[in-house]
């Protein structure tokens, strides 16, 4: 039968599990990245005899993603090596206007071709699209020199290189 | 959940198991072997406590439904007092979820049972003594339907797109560990807490879209949760044959 050590024993278990199971959370936030990222770095040849590269700090280097529909505001960066565009989710293809810096206001086109996989990431965060990319077009008469796909594969992973664009040594 | 940490979970069962079950036969291999050296007569101990059927229901879940809004679920116990202070154990219940978020829409259901033992480490005063401290283990399994889910892939530059998945039905198998106690408030009614850690055993049957909540688990996203149940429960206690016959033959007149 019950006697007192057992039962404050008991009650003040009971109150502070009580207590940490009502506050316990029920809906985590979203702590890991929604959207996949398609991350880019830009390199030079040291010269158009040599087959080295060198990575480039554009000067303030202009992405502009290119639909109808959606906003099509154009992102400025600041002198930097490395980019993140994201791809469409509502098609296979998408195209992105590009410029090493903004004075020139001459663009070159990049046109992605890529698969997309719908991605459930968490109940806190939902689902996005990864995408795996096949090839890679672009125009190639104003900076851009030559296009590599490092890495294929474009999910929400940051640390993760896609694409290298090299730069005309002639502009740089 | 990886194989690797299932291999893990799976190894702590065991080896928590094996102390739960082997300690006490070990003790006892040891004390009847000094038993033996000295008098090579083996006492075997009898169980003074007769049978206890025992049925409990889950009073902090219905409060838990009210102030929280994962899910909801109900849940019953059983248990049945074999010898030498263990238990067989079952739970059961039902519940269901509804997840409704700005960009993830979705309900689930599901029934669950788990099956196990408790060992009770508390020393009884008496066989009409109930009051238990415990551990024990359960497999149990929830049977989950999750309705299509609707969600929107946000997107700040393309724009957001939405869309659905199709509904699915699955098994949640998990191990439990528990820990608790239990004390008779009047005869027969008692009432008992019970903290709980489970490792879902089949993770990777929810990488697509894990349900938020499961009955009987908790957090069907997580391949560990914790619960904590507090059962108000009354015991049904009928004495064990074999002692009736002991104490008939003890209180027979001897026949001259």
């Amino acid at each position: 039968m019950i006697n007192s050590p057992k039962q404050f024993c008991f009650i003040l278990i009971i109150l502070c599990c009580i207590g940490w199971v009502a506050c316990t959370q029920v809906r985590n936030p979203c702590e890991t990245p929604m959207t996949a990222t398609l991350n880019i770095s830009t390199q030079h040849l040291i010269s158009p005899t040599d087959s080295a590269f060198v990575d480039t700090a554009l000067p303030s280097a202009v992405f502009i993603p290119l639909t109808t529909a959606a906003n099509k505001t154009a992102t400025i960066y600041p002198q930097q090596v490395s980019f993140t565009i994201s791809l469409s989710p509502d098609s296979n293809i998408c195209r992105w206007a590009f410029t090493p810096d903004t004075p020139g206001y001459a663009f070159d086109t990049l046109t992605f071709y890529y698969q997309k996989n719908l991605q459930f990431i968490s109940n806190a965060c939902g689902f996005t699209y990864f995408y795996n990319i096949d090839s890679v077009h672009f125009t190639k008469n104003l900076f851009i020199d030559s296009i590599h796909i490092l890495n294929a594969s474009v999910t929400n992973n940051v640390n993760t290189t896609q694409l290298q664009i090299c730069i005309h040594p002639d502009n740089f | 959940m990886s194989i690797q940490l299932s291999c893990k979970y799976v190894y702590i069962l065991i080896i928590f198991s094996t102390l739960a079950v082997s300690g006490p036969s070990v003790y006892a291999q040891a004390t009847d072997t000094t038993a033996i050296d000295s008098t090579e007569h083996k006492v075997k101990k009898k169980d003074l406590a007769g049978h206890q059927l025992c049925i409990g229901f889950d009073v902090l879940r219905p409060v838990l439904n009210d102030v929280t809004h994962g899910g909801i679920g109900y849940g019953f116990e059983a248990d049945y007092y074999m010898h030498n202070e263990f238990y067989l154990a079952a739970e059961g219940g039902w519940g269901n979820s509804n997840v409704n978020y700005d960009n993830l829409k979705y309900s689930t259901n599901n029934n669950f049972l788990s099956f196990g033992f408790n060992k009770s480490i508390l020393t009884r005063n008496g066989p009409k003594d109930w009051d238990m401290m415990f551990i024990g283990m359960r497999l149990g399994a929830a049977n989950v339907a999750r309705s299509p889910a609707s969600y929107i892939v946000i997107d700040s530059v393309w724009g957001n797109s939405a869309g659905s998945s199709q509904g699915q039905a699955f098994l949640a198998v998990w191990a439990e560990l528990t820990g608790g106690m239990r004390v008779e408030l009047i005869k027969g009614l008692m009432a008992g807490w019970n903290f709980r850690g489970r490792f879902l055993l089949n993770a990777k049957s929810f990488e697509n879209l894990a349900p938020l909540y499961i009955a009987g688990y908790g957090r069907g996203d997580k391949g560990v949760a914790f619960d904590f149940n507090v059962y108000v429960s009354y015991g049904i206690r009928w004495k064990r044959r074999s002692l009736g016959l002991a104490d008939a033959k003890a209180i027979a007149p001897v026949a001259k």
